[in-house]
C-alpha cells in the first residue's frame, strides 16, 4: 500500500487540490470524504450550465441505462458512444437515447477516442478493474458502479490511479445524494440522538433475482450476479450501498468482518447466496449488521440508526426520527401528592409502533438523478465529487471483507 | 479484461448455435400463469402463456419492475419522480429532461393540442382542490377555482425537443398529474418488453381501466373483454375480443363524491374547471395503450356531437361513449351495442 503511494513532495508541488486529497485518503480512505456542505449543495444544486459534455459508456446493461437515462437529465450531456460484448445492449441504448449511438464490441476502442469527456462504467463488478484502470490511464474521468473492485488490490489501485493521474472518480453510492439522507445524518452528527452505536441494514426482496436468459449459453453473461466469477452476490450488489452509509455515520472504515448465507430457496445452480448476515465490527465496538433475503419482503430496503437518545430509520423515499424515553427529567415538587394505582405497565420493553418524526426537506430527488448530476458538475468544475473513489473503497473493504469471512466461515480482520 | 471478453464472445457464438438447433425442437405446450402488483395507485396484473412457472414468474418480475419504473419516473404523489421534479424546477427556465419523459409530455401535449384541452395534464390543482388527492371530496368555493387558473393550462408548458427541455412560460409551478394516460405509457412500455422477451400471447391490466392485449391466447381468436353497462350494474354492453390492442374506460363508478344528492366525477373538464356532468362512460379500443388511456378521457370531457366529429378521421380508435339517461354513442366500434339490448350483446373483432 505504502509503495504505491507518489512521492508527497513531488505530489505536493505538481497536483491540484484534487488529487491532493486522493492521495491522502489512499492512507485513510475516509480521511477526505465529506466535502463541506456549501461545496455539497453547489454540486447537487440544479444545474444551468448548459456547455456540451461528451460520455462514453462500457456496459449499457440494465442498471447502465438507468444511468443514461439520469446522465441525459444534465443540460448538455450527449452520449457518444458505447462498448458492450452484448451487442443486443446497443438497440436498447440507443432507445434510452433517441438516437444511435456509436458501438464498440471492445471497450479499448472506446477508451481510445478523443472525443469523450467522461466515460460511465456499469459493468459486472468482476470485471471493474480491468475497466475502471485502462480508463482512468488513458485520461478520462470516470463515473463508476459500485461496487468500486472485486479485490482489495484493484481498489486501492484505482484510488492511486485518480491521483495519479488527476482524474476525477465518482463511485455509484449514490445514497451520498440523496436530499433526505444527507439531512438526516447532519442531524445525526450533531448529535440529535445521542452517540450511535449500532447500525441495522436490511435489504430483503421477494424474487430469484434472475434476469430472463434469451439462449441458455448467455445465462452467465446475463444472470452474471448469481456467479462468483464476477459477482460477490447480495454483500455487494445491496449491502455495499448500507456499508457505505455505514461508513459515512461512523466516519469510519471496518476493522472486522464475520459473515453467513445459504441458498435457501433457489436451488437452480447458482452460485452466489440467496441470503446474507453479515456484522461490521468498527472501532470503540460499534457494529454495522446487514441481512438480505431474496424470499420474503417484509423489511424490505431500510437502514436502521440507533443511538443512545434515538433512533434513525431511511429508507428509499424518506428519513423518520424517533426518541428514546428521557432516562431522567427535573420535575418540580408535587404539593398534592400521588395517588397509589394497581397498574402494572409491561409496554417498556414492547416494540414503538406508533409514528416517528419524518424529516422535512424541500426537494426530495431521486438520488441517481443528483448524483450524476453532481458527477459532470465535477467534470465542469475539476471539482472533487462527494463519493470519491475512496468512499468507494471504505466499502469495499466491508464488502470484499465480508465475503472473504463468508467463504472461510470465520472472522476476518481487514487491513486499511 | 482480454480473456474475459474472449469468453463473453464464445458465449454468444455458442447462443447462436444453440438457437439455430432450437428451431429444430418441438416447442414445449404453453400454460398460463398470472400474477398481480400494486403499483400507481391501483392493482396491475398480468396473465401469459409460458412453457414453465420459473420462467414465467422471471418475465412477471421483469414486467412489474417496468412498472414500477414508470411509477418512479411519472408519479406526482413521489417527489422524488422526474415530473416532480419538473414540476417544482420549469417555472423558472427550461429544464432538460430524459427522452422518455420528454416523449410522454410531447405525446400528453399532442392530445391537449388535439382536443382543444379537453384532455391537459395540467390539472393536478384542481383535483387536489376538490378534494380527490386525499378521498375527501369537497367543493371549492368560486373565487379558489380563480386563483387556481394561472396554474392551470396545458398551453403554459413549452417544449423544446432540441434541447430536450420543458419550460413553464406562466412562471408558476404546475402540479402535473399523469393519472389520465400514465398508466396507459407504462402499459405500453411493459408489451413492448415482453415482446422483446418473445412473449406472444399475454394480458395486462392497470386497474382494470387500460387493458393491453398481446396475441391472443392459444387456439382463439383474442382475449375476451367484457365493457359493462354503467347504467345497468352486472350487466354488460359490449364483449369484445381483444387482440394486439389496448382499450381504456374512463368511468364514474369508481371515483367521486355525493354532496347534497348531487354526484361529483373525479374526471375534469379543464376548460371549465369542474367535474364533467351527464357522461357514465367512455371506452376506446387503440393500438397504443397511452393513447387509448387519453382518449377515454378526451371522450369523457367533450360533448357527443364534438367527439363524433373528434374521432370521425381516426377509424383506427373505436369509441364507445355511455351518458346519462341510457345515451349510447358508438364511434367505429365493432358491432352496434347502442342499439342492441345489453343482455345480448355480441363478441366482435376489433383486429379484423
Amino acid at each position: 500500500m505504502t509503495d504505491r503511494q507518489p512521492d508527497r513532495r513531488v505530489f505536493l508541488q505538481g497536483l491540484s487540490a484534487l488529487s491532493a486529497i486522493s492521495a491522502m485518503s489512499l492512507a485513510n480512505p475516509l480521511a477526505a470524504q465529506s466535502p463541506s456542505e456549501a461545496e455539497a449543495a453547489r454540486q447537487t444544486a440544479p444545474a444551468t450550465d448548459k456547455t456540451p459534455i461528451r460520455l462514453g459508456i462500457i456496459g449499457p446493461g440494465s442498471r447502465g441505462q438507468e444511468l443514461v437515462r439520469s446522465f441525459l437529465r444534465v443540460p448538455g450531456v450527449k452520449i457518444t458512444a458505447a462498448a458492450d460484448v452484448y451487442p443486443a445492449r446497443f438497440a436498447q441504448l440507443n432507445h434510452v437515447c433517441g438516437y444511435e449511438v456509436p458501438s464498440h464490441h471492445d471497450f479499448r476502442a472506446l477508451l481510445d477516442r478523443k472525443d469523450l469527456d467522461a466515460v460511465v462504467i456499469a459493468t459486472p463488478l468482476g470485471l471493474h478493474g480491468q475497466h475502471v484502470l485502462p480508463a482512468l490511464e488513458s485520461g478520462h474521468h470516470v463515473y463508476g458502479e459500485k461496487t468500486l473492485a472485486y479485490t482489495v488490490e484493484d481498489a486501492q489501485k484505482i484510488v492511486a490511479a485518480t491521483a495519479e493521474h488527476k482524474r476525477i472518480f465518482q463511485i455509484g453510492h449514490q445514497y451520498r445524494y440523496s436530499p433526505w439522507i444527507r439531512a438526516a445524518i447532519a442531524r445525526v452528527q450533531q448529535g440529535e440522538i445521542g452517540e450511535v452505536t449500532h447500525i441495522s441494514g436490511y435489504w430483503h426482496r421477494n424474487n430469484d433475482w434472475r434476469r430472463p436468459v434469451p439462449d441458455p449459453s448467455l445465462e452467465r453473461l446475463i444472470n452474471w450476479r448469481l456467479y462468483r466469477e464476477w459477482s460477490l452476490g447480495l454483500i455487494a450488489e445491496l449491502g455495499s450501498h448500507h456499508m457505505d452509509i455505514a461508513n459515512w455515520v461512523f466516519g469510519a472504515t471496518p476493522i472486522a468482518a464475520i459473515a453467513s448465507g445459504s441458498i435457501a430457496s433457489y436451488h437452480d445452480g447458482r452460485e452466489t447466496d440467496d441470503n446474507v448476515q453479515v456484522v461490521l465490527s468498527y472501532p470503540e465496538g460499534r457494529r454495522f449488521i446487514f441481512t438480505s433475503m431474496t424470499n420474503n419482503s417484509k423489511m424490505g430496503d431500510q437502514l436502521w440508526l440507533y443511538g443512545t437518545k434515538g433512533s434513525l430509520n431511511l429508507t428509499l423515499e424518506d428519513a423518520t426520527f424517533f426518541y428514546e424515553p428521557r432516562r431522567i427529567a427535573p420535575a418540580a415538587p408535587d404539593a398534592n401528592g400521588v395517588t397509589t394505582s394497581a397498574s402494572y405497565r409491561p409496554g417498556g420493553e414492547m416494540p414503538y409502533r406508533g409514528p416517528g418524526k419524518p424529516v422535512e426537506i424541500t426537494t426530495a430527488e431521486d438520488p441517481t438523478t443528483v448524483a450524476t448530476r453532481a458527477f459532470i458538475h465535477c467534470v465542469r468544475t475539476g471539482t472533487q465529487p462527494i463519493a470519491t473513489a475512496q468512499v468507494g473503497l471504505g466499502s469495499a473493504l466491508g464488502v470484499i471483507n465480508a465475503h472473504a469471512a463468508r467463504m472461510a466461515h470465520k472472522e476476518i480482520a481487514i487491513q486499511t | 479484461m482480454e480473456k474475459s471478453l474472449k469468453r463473453a464472445y464464445r458465449l454468444l457464438l455458442l447462443g447462436a448455435v444453440a438457437a439455430c438447433t432450437c428451431v429444430v425442437q418441438a416447442a414445449p405446450p404453453q400454460q398460463r400463469f398470472h400474477q398481480v402488483h400494486r403499483a400507481m395507485g391501483t392493482e396491475f396484473t398480468i396473465d401469459l402463456y409460458t412453457s414453465d412457472e420459473q420462467t414465467a414468474s422471471q418475465i412477471a418480475g421483469e414486467a412489474f419492475d417496468e412498472v414500477d419504473r414508470i411509477e418512479a419516473l411519472l408519479s406526482n404523489y413521489l417527489p422524488t419522480s422526474e415530473l416532480s421534479r419538473i414540476s417544482r424546477e420549469a417555472a423558472t427556465g427550461p429544464v432538460t429532461t430524459d427522452p422518455e419523459t420528454f416523449a410522454f409530455l410531447d405525446r400528453s401535449l399532442h392530445w391537449s393540442r388535439e382536443s382543444n384541452g379537453a384532455f391537459d395534464i395540467t390539472v393536478g390543482p384542481l383535483l387536489r382542490a376538490w378534494g380527490f388527492y386525499f378521498h375527501g371530496g369537497r367543493i371549492p368555493s368560486e373565487a379558489e377555482l380563480a386563483a387556481l387558473r394561472s396554474h392551470l393550462g396545458w398551453s403554459n408548458i413549452a417544449l423544446d425537443p432540441a434541447n430536450r427541455t420543458v419550460h413553464f412560460l406562466n412562471g408558476q409551478p404546475m402540479d402535473l398529474d399523469p393519472g389520465s394516460i400514465g398508466k396507459g405509457f407504462a402499459i405500453d412500455r411493459v408489451a413492448a418488453l415482453l415482446r422483446q422477451q418473445g412473449i406472444s400471447s399475454a394480458f395486462l391490466s392497470a386497474g382494470g381501466s387500460t387493458l393491453y392485449a398481446i396475441g391472443a391466447p392459444p387456439g382463439q381468436a383474442g382475449w375476451p373483454v367484457n365493457v359493462p353497462d354503467p347504467a345497468h350494474p352486472g350487466s354488460t354492453v359490449s364483449t369484445i375480443l381483444l387482440k394486439d390492442q389496448s382499450l381504456s374506460t374512463g368511468a364514474c363508478t369508481e371515483k367521486f363524491f355525493i354532496q347534497n344528492g348531487h354526484r361529483y366525477c373525479h374526471i375534469f373538464n379543464p376548460l371549465t374547471m369542474r367535474p364533467v356532468e351527464g357522461m357514465l362512460q367512455t371506452s376506446v379500443i387503440d393500438p397504443s395503450a397511452t393513447d387509448s388511456d387519453a382518449l377515454s378521457t378526451v371522450g369523457f370531457v367533450l360533448t357527443p356531437e364534438a367527439s363524433t366529429r373528434f374521432f370521425a378521421d381516426r377509424p383506427n380508435t373505436r369509441v364507445l361513449l355511455l351518458a346519462q339517461n341510457s345515451g349510447c354513442l358508438a364511434i367505429h366500434w365493432p358491432g352496434n351495442p347502442c342499439n342492441q339490448p345489453s343482455s345480448q350483446s355480441s363478441q366482435d373483432h376489433p383486429h379484423d
